[in-house]
């Protein structure tokens, strides 16, 4: 059965056109776009690793070395159950510093654009035998189908088309979200149709050919040599050479890097795959031993490597030949696509940039997207080129060894990056070098039918098809070896033992602290400008001021210290880890070090090790802990805290600090203290900078009030920290000051108290001496000019007394011994005879007193003292009202408390004089009208009794008028004897 | 890094020994699908792991 060359290519055109159809919905529309992140998705992509291998040339070495074309599958099915310690870490740089490739990874490790580049080359000769085996399969199917069509016509046919989707899919860059999701979702269509046609196949095998699997038992024991029922035993050698060169392609495959760590939309996909991947190479390897014995029960005429293509002819179905052709195609062009995408990439970062980097360049992005298409169709081409003057002429399995064995020289440098972090670059490129050119010598040039220069030198051992693996073996050793060697004997730089540290498992970068040459982002965008271009350095800088969710204007060390990074890692996604570092190097600068060096970067190490928490076990998770507690202590401590280092740059900010300042760790923490608002930039700055280690009651005058702040500072360095730096502690003293200040005052009052006291005791004796001089004079004339002076003298040395009586009385109070003498008093009788003694006087005959106080409300007091208090405030209340006026005395109690309330009609109190009015000597009436000692005694007399007092003024806020005074006292209870004064005693 | 080390000789010993496992799985007394059994079963396995596994682990 044979189909026309026009009948197979519009076939082939059918099938591609719905690849394309996928992979532009995926990118135009949103409908298949939620399946793109789907780990199911991921999983089928990576099943791009199987290429042709699965339909055809799997079949082909099962026939020669039986189960031994498993190791293709187990090889890299362990890497992915391996994936957590083999991948994930990869995984984890790749993303962290946007390395696409393997180049990538290399030269971002090893500091050498030099390994990128040889990497790059490595990886290309390998790939292009990879692609060559690819061609040769699509066009060797075709030509079985069709005999009558041109090999030649059908490889460039086919090599057109997968540029074509290369360039449209592969070499646009999505700047949101990183990935090609219409290549993904492509590629993964690709893989479920290569393992539907497979299970079809095998499936009508088993039951068409064989009758099922009673048939296929009887035909197995009827055709029992080992070669038939694949019991060969399995060569020791090559087995473990495929398994390891499966192995390692998991890392080192172009396609397989893209596919694994470019493409992957998260850590969850990974560790989805590592079983996925595994049970679907399960899957596609399953009926390859159907299809061969099929092939040999049918006595199929093709090379068993075409056997899917002949069983399938055989049985006179053309649509099932049809899918087998379909399923090649579409295995063979999914690998192309993703391999000439991921080799474009990598000689466009480390063979194109180096050498041209893309100044006075319009648009950046547009010009990197032309060169990368041009580099697709080069790779195609070159690819095309090989397989049309060498790679036809080779079988399909040499063609797949020479290209892993090529690339299983980048396995060393590929573990060294996670798990050796004292090899360096030149070991790396040394043992490149070594393993490469016994690669040429040993595998590609003898088995190429070029050179066999060992022939050529009378060797003991010739590579042929049967010894191929000793080489492998040979190539691999002496790589390792000589990039251990050199590795050990050669100094690495500190940069590169940094990114070490950065790559290896488990480990932190510890940065150092340095200050950059740009002091703000505007600063970064400037220069960039000069590489980049105005515009793309605008946009790259904010693009990472966005991902770092740091504002438009930055201006503090440690974020400008971290947007450095973050536009590196960018750039590194652009243009290589390699152009990217030099770039940001050369153009975004740090100042030269002063002469002690700088400080780790503390931030950046907890920031780091924050992130690390969930991965931190044993010892390291137990130190985190303890660093945490400690943190959280400093963090919690109630005395406003912070650490400065040498340079003045804040390192911690604890939270009592950001109640007392107002400002959050958040705003300075990286910042210098320069960019504190002046008053504390000034305060902190000279007390950091100055000799003195404490600084007492510093005055600082914060949101219009005064504050009394105590200032002490440590230096940071010691035995085990020699950076420099110190903490300062800043107590805040107001409230102790502000005590302070009303003890004194207390203290300058009670003084005025005893010395009135004294002066008026002092005074008292000479002036009843004159009243009764006075007294006297009255007797002995009868001068009514004299008489009217000795009554005037007299009645003011009453006077004098009145208030000599007063401040000796302002001066015996505060004495609370006499509180046991306390009776029950009431309240109604108090001011009752309080009334009656004023209306005695002639003063105030037109105010009406009105009490208005329960008979049952009594206190404990001393009733005489109290009568002292209300005829204070009946007399005040009085000479502040209007003629006519009514003064109300009301109570009532609350349980425990008699509240009394004095309220006038008069003009009220102005409301700066009501924090003064209990002040001694003050007064508000006029001169001779008053000692000002009234209240004052009122305040004292209530405070003796254990009561308070409290004045409202205006009393009536409707008319603005009137006072009220409230007294509270201890209220007496007759049924229990007990009054809340035992209480306030005790306390 | 001790975890690395324990995994890294134990993969090495499955891939010195795999030739002659594999010659175990496919000796003639077994059924032609058992070297599928036992590679389904160590995906089982590998499975299982991935479904135990810390979620917030990475």
């Amino acid at each position: 059965m044979s189909f026309s060359a026009a009948g197979l290519l519009a076939a082939s055109l059918l099938y591609l056109v719905i690849l394309f159809a996928i992979a532009w919905v995926t990118e135009k529309g949103t409908l298949l776009r939620h399946w793109v992140r789907h780990p199911l998705i991921y999983t089928l992509s990576l099943g791009v690793y199987a290429g042709i291998w699965a339909v055809y040339a799997a079949v082909g070495v099962a026939a020669d070395s039986g189960y031994g074309f498993l190791a293709y599958y187990l090889g890299i099915s362990g890497a992915f159950l391996l994936a957590p310690v083999l991948l994930n870490p990869v995984l984890r740089i790749g993303r962290a510093y946007q390395l696409t490739s393997l180049a990538d990874l290399f030269a971002y490790r090893y500091r050498s654009q030099w390994a990128g580049t040889l990497v790059t080359l490595c990886s290309g000769g390998a790939i292009l035998a990879l692609l060559s085996m690819q061609i040769q399969a699509v066009t060797t199917s075709a030509s079985i189908l069709a005999p009558d069509t041109s090999p030649q016509a059908i490889s460039v046919m086919f090599s057109i088309t997968v540029v074509l989707f290369a360039m449209l899919f592969g070499a646009r860059r999505d700047q949101k979200s990183d990935n090609h999701q219409g290549l993904v979702l492509a590629i993964a269509f690709d893989s479920l149709v290569k393992l539907v046609a497979m299970l079809v196949l095998g499936g009508v095998i088993l039951f068409g050919v064989f009758g099922g699997m009673g048939g296929l038992e009887g035909w197995l024991i009827s055709n029992s040599s080992p070669a038939t029922t694949m019991t060969l035993s399995v060569d020791d050698g090559s087995w473990r050479a495929l398994m390891l060169m499966s192995f390692a392609g998991a890392l080192v495959l172009p396609h397989m890097y893209h596919m694994t760590f470019s493409e992957n939309p998260s850590p969850k996909a990974l560790a989805k795959a590592s079983w996925g991947l595994p049970l679907y190479l399960l899957l596609l390897g399953l009926p390859v031993p159907l299809i061969l014995w099929g092939g040999q029960a049918l006595a199929v005429t093709t090379g068993p490597s075409f056997y899917a293509i002949g069983v399938a002819q055989s049985l006179g179905s053309p649509g099932l030949t049809l899918l087998m052709y379909i399923a090649g195609l579409s295995a063979a062009s999914g690998l192309m696509i993703v391999s000439t995408l991921a080799l474009a990439g990598m000689v466009l970062n480390h063979v194109v940039l180096p050498v041209k980097t893309p100044r006075d360049q319009g648009d950046i992005y547009r010009w990197l997207q032309g060169i990368k298409r041009l580099l697709i169709a080069g790779i195609i081409f070159l690819a095309l080129l090989f397989h049309e003057t060498l790679g036809k002429n080779l079988d399909l399995s040499i063609l797949g060894i020479i290209s892993l064995s090529g690339v299983l020289q980048l396995l060393p440098g590929a573990l060294g990056v996670i798990y050796w972090p004292e090899g360096n670059r030149r070991g790396l490129i040394a043992g490149l070098l070594v393993g490469l050119a016994i690669w040429v010598a040993t595998l590609v040039l003898p088995f190429a039918h070029t050179t066999n220069l060992l022939a050529l030198l009378d060797a003991p051992l010739v590579p042929d098809y049967s010894n191929w693996h000793i080489f492998t073996f040979i190539s691999l050793t002496a790589n390792v070896a000589v990039f251990a060697l050199i590795s050990m004997v050669s100094t690495s730089s500190n940069e590169e033992n940094s990114a070490a540290q950065a790559c290896s498992l488990g480990a932190l970068s510890r940065p150092q602290r340095r200050e950059l040459l740009a002091a703000s982002s505007t600063e970064f965008a400037q220069q960039l400008a000069d590489p980049l271009g105005r515009g793309v350095a605008k946009r790259e800088v904010e693009r990472a001021l966005a991902q770092l969710k740091l504002p438009k204007l930055e201006y503090r060390p440690y974020q400008l210290r971290r947007l450095r990074d973050q536009i590196e890692v960018n750039l590194s996604g652009l243009l290589g880890p390699s152009v990217a570092r030099d770039m940001v190097k050369r153009h975004l600068g740090f100042k030269p070090m002063t002469r002690n060096g700088t400080g780790q970067d503390i931030r950046y190490v907890e920031r780091a090790l924050g992130e690390y928490q969930n991965q931190l076990t044993g010892l390291a998770g137990e130190l985190d802990n303890l660093r945490r507690h400690y943190r959280q202590t400093l963090q919690n401590l109630p005395i406003p805290a912070c650490s400065v280092g040498e340079d003045g740059e804040i390192l911690m900010w604890n939270h009592a600090i950001e109640s007392l300042t107002g400002i959050t760790a958040d705003d300075v923490v990286g910042a210098r203290l320069m960019a504190l608002p002046e008053h504390w930039h000034i305060l902190l700055d000279d007390f950091h900078h100055g000799d003195e280690l404490h600084r007492y009651k510093h005055r600082l005058d914060l949101r219009g009030k005064p504050h009394w702040l105590n200032l002490h500072k440590a230096a940071l360095s010691g035995p085990d920290h020699t950076e420099g730096g110190s903490i300062i502690l800043v107590e805040d003293q107001t409230e102790t000051r502000q005590l302070e200040d009303e003890l004194m005052h207390s203290e300058r009052l009670a003084s005025v108290g005893r010395l009135a006291a004294g002066v008026a005791h002092e005074i008292g004796n000479p002036v009843t001496g004159i009243s009764s001089l006075a007294q006297n004079l009255r007797l002995e004339t009868d001068n009514p000019d004299i008489l009217d002076t000795a009554d005037q003298i007299q009645q003011q040395t009453r006077r004098i007394s009145t208030i000599l009586q007063s401040l000796m009385n302002f001066a015996r109070t505060g004495n609370r011994a006499h509180a046991n003498r306390y009776e029950p008093v009431t309240i109604h009788r108090c001011v009752d005879e309080s009334i009656n003694l004023l209306s005695l006087s002639d003063k105030g005959m037109g105010v009406h007193f009105v009490n208005d106080c329960p008979p049952n409300l009594r206190v404990l007091g001393d009733e005489q003292r109290l009568v002292q208090v209300f005829i204070n405030l009946l007399a005040n209340a009085r000479d502040a009202s209007p003629i006519g006026g009514t003064v109300r005395v009301s109570g009532n109690g609350d349980g425990y408390s008699a509240i009394i309330e004095v309220v006038d009609e008069g003009s009220g109190i102005p409301a700066d004089q009501l924090d003064h009015i209990f002040e001694p000597f003050y007064t508000t009436k006029a001169p001779n009208k008053g000692t000002g000692l009234g209240l004052s005694l009122v305040y004292s007399i209530v405070e003796e009794h254990y009561g308070n007092i409290q004045v409202d003024s205006p009393a009536n806020p409707d008319t603005g008028t009137g006072t009220c005074v409230r007294l509270r006292l201890p209220a007496y209870e007759p049924e229990t004897g007990t009054t809340t004064i035992s209480q306030n005693e005790r306390s | 890094m001790y975890i690395y080390r324990l995994v890294f000789l134990l993969v090495l010993a499955i891939y010195i020994f795999s030739p002659n496992i594999l010659d175990w799985w496919t000796s003639p007394g077994n059924a032609w699908y058992s070297p599928y059994l036992i590679w389904a079963g160590i995906i089982a396995i590998g499975f299982w792991l991935e479904w135990r596994r810390d979620p917030n682990e990475f």
